[in-house]
């Protein structure tokens, strides 16, 4: 019994060993290598969820952007949707004296004091996607939910020549993005007669939104189009109307948001979706910016992205700007 | 044991600060730190250690949680309550929840997993019902009577206290579970509750009230709950009805990590002290090493089963 715990915790201390091992060596290998000329600069970059395909697709429009500027390093964190967590993982960055800290915050409020701490401590902050309370951070990046959600409300005003029955899959309503998302699509559809015959919350989730699209198939024997507050929503609600069996997910119009290559982009060239609205992560942007502020220089403090439309004919190209 | 071990990798494997080149894990600030952040968790598992050696289970401690949290933000920042009144309504609150599922394990002999299961649904939507569906913060609804910040208390109870360098939700953490030890192992409670847990008929015919002292041990499992879902609002400074989603899971883990039997009526209060120190130990470690979350839930996942070999061979 004695042996086989020293065994397993022997297993384990190596594992470890082989992570933090690796990680000194190649950080020593450029301290202490005096041929490299210039500095390297390390970012602290806290994800508040990995568990978002959005947000993985953030992490690695970064990993892609910083792989270009060999002075860069950067040290990933997932905070697996805790605030809690993200908020230690800040403090973390702070003691380890990291040149930089790109932030994108599960929760204004619980992260609005970690982040000035950073600052106090003479630590530049970028907020990605999520913004934090007061003005005490380095630059702001992100999109804007209503405005997508408007253009997707004009866009099925147009495809449907003005009227007919939508079904609106909505995203987390607690959140911010969910409750934008709305607000935009409703000002986009205003003064038409598109009607939202059926909504329900779907917080985000396919599951739920096949679900909730099942009983809105069977309550409603003409559904014109659907809104998903996120291409998998959309997605979901696609394969509930080709489960139906009545050929239904041919004449309904599916559009949905976010317009992530392998998922809302693909969706669109496979002809399940007739468009997708991209919400783009800004983790090319935030190293851009990042560099800049790096070096001395000067960054707008709210930077706002704009948004893609994906549809079949110009999904291979990249998409329209909005 | 297992925790000297844990402690012992945390030191070989730090990362030390970019400017100073000390090691970052032995600071007393980590270290601290590490209390600070898993308090809510220790008062979770405060708790489950009672209901576990009374032999049973306690789901809704999220949940309890989660509601606690929504309610004490709603009353403070909506209502503009004092603090002590809102503490303590909230800490009823939480005791009533409690004798919920305590009527419903003792009085109507349902299953504990299953009756708190149904606290742990009735108590997160009662969460969302209280706060209208939104997080509760200033000014989030035009009625709230504070519209710029927080009461001073939520700062306070976060903050480390000048000089001694602790927050006073780890102090109240560490009250709370020094208290239940000392309750667990010398008075009259404790000692029915082991008998309860081990063997709970033969504790009715031996004239032990088993139906009050579920009772009790629910009750007071529950306003654990409450006191660390006034901690979280005050961490987060904003009371969010989703909060301690998954934490009861988290608190079952550090408390049969330390080494109480989830059958009941072996372990202790000081045992699951280890166990959450243990849980905030491996967690501070993989964070700060910024190991990645694919190879981190592997590697806790080892870590944590050779933590409890190691505790179960130490108690023979």
């Amino acid at each position: 019994m004695r042996l086989c715990a020293i065994a397993a915790a022997g297993i384990v201390i190596s594992i470890a060993g082989c992570q933090a091992g690796k990680k000194t060596e190649d950080r020593l290998a450029h301290e202490g290598d005096p041929s490299k000329t210039g500095k390297k600069y390390v970012i602290g970059m806290s994800q508040c969820n990995r568990g978002e395909p959005w947000r993985v697709q953030m992490d690695k429009d970064i990993e892609e952007a910083a792989k270009a500027h060999p002075d860069l390093e950067v040290l990933f964190k997932d905070a697996q949707n805790k605030a809690e967590t993200q908020q230690s993982q800040v403090r973390e960055f702070v003691q380890q004296k990291v040149d930089l800290i790109i932030i994108s915050p599960k929760e204004a409020r619980p992260l609005t004091r970690p982040v000035e701490e950073a600052m106090d401590a003479g630590i530049p902050v970028i907020v990605l996607d999520r913004k934090v309370e007061g003005d005490k951070y380095t630059c702001f990046i992100g999109a804007d939910n209503v405005k997508i959600g408007r253009e997707a409300g004009k866009f099925l005003v147009e495809l449907l020549g003005g009227k007919g029955n939508v079904v609106e899959l909505k995203g987390l309503m607690t959140s911010t993005p969910g409750q934008e998302r709305h607000k935009g699509f409703m000002e986009g559809i205003a003064g038409s007669n598109l009607k939202v015959v059926f909504d329900a919350d779907c917080q985000w989730l396919e599951p739920n939104a096949q679900r909730e699209m099942k009983s809105a198939l069977s309550r409603f024997p003409t559904i014109d189009a659907v809104y998903g507050h996120n291409d998998p929503s959309a997605h979901g609600a696609y394969l509930a109307a080709r489960q139906e069996g009545k050929g239904r997910e041919k004449t309904i119009k599916f559009v949905g948001i976010d317009a992530l290559p392998h998922e809302g982009v693909r969706y669109v060239k496979d002809g399940i979706l007739t468009a997708t609205f991209q919400y783009p992560t800004g983790g090319q942007e935030a190293i851009e910016n990042a560099l800049k502020i790096l070096k001395g220089e000067k960054v707008e403090k709210n930077i706002t992205l704009g948004t893609r439309r994906f549809t079949k004919d110009n999904a291979e190209t990249g998409g329209e700007a909005l | 044991m297992a925790l000297l071990v844990v402690f012992v990798l945390g030191c070989v494997y730090t990362p030390t600060a970019r400017d100073t080149g000390l090691p970052i894990f032995i600071s007393l600030r980590t270290q601290l730190d590490i209390l600070f952040e898993y308090c809510e968790y220790g008062l979770l598992a405060t708790g489950m250690t009672l209901v576990i050696l009374s032999g049973g289970i306690d789901l809704s401690v999220s949940s309890v949680l989660g509601f606690s949290a929504t309610f004490f933000a709603i009353l403070t920042i909506g209502y503009g309550w004092g603090v002590p009144s809102a503490i303590a309504a909230v800490m009823a609150a939480g005791i009533v929840a409690g004798l919920i599922s305590g009527v419903l394990v003792a009085r109507f002999r349902i299953q504990p997993f299953v009756a708190t299961l149904a606290m742990m649904t009735a108590a997160r939507g009662a969460a969302k019902l209280i706060s209208g569906g939104i997080k509760v913060q200033p000014a989030a609804q035009p009625w709230y009577a504070l519209t710029d910040d927080t009461p001073g208390f939520f700062r306070w109870m976060t903050t480390a206290l000048p000089g001694i360098g602790v927050q006073p939700a780890t102090v109240l953490f560490l009250v709370c579970i020094l208290t239940m030890a000392v309750i667990v192992k010398r008075s009259g409670y404790g000692r029915q509750l082991y008998a309860i847990g081990g063997n709970e008929e033969a504790a009715r015919l031996a004239g032990i009230p088993v139906r009050r002292v579920k009772l009790q041990t629910y009750a007071l499992c529950a306003m654990f709950a409450a006191l660390a879902g006034v901690v979280n609002a005050c961490r987060q400074d904003i009371g969010d009805p989703e909060a301690g989603f998954t934490f009861e899971l988290d608190a079952i883990a550090a408390t049969v990590i330390g080494g109480t039997s989830l059958l009941g009526g072996r372990g202790g209060m000081m045992f699951t002290l280890i166990g959450v120190l243990i849980m905030a130990y491996i967690n501070k470690i993989l964070s700060l090493n910024a190991v990645a979350i694919d190879r981190r839930m592997i590697i806790q996942a080892a870590i944590i089963v050779v933590a409890v070999l190691i505790q179960r061979q130490e108690k023979g």
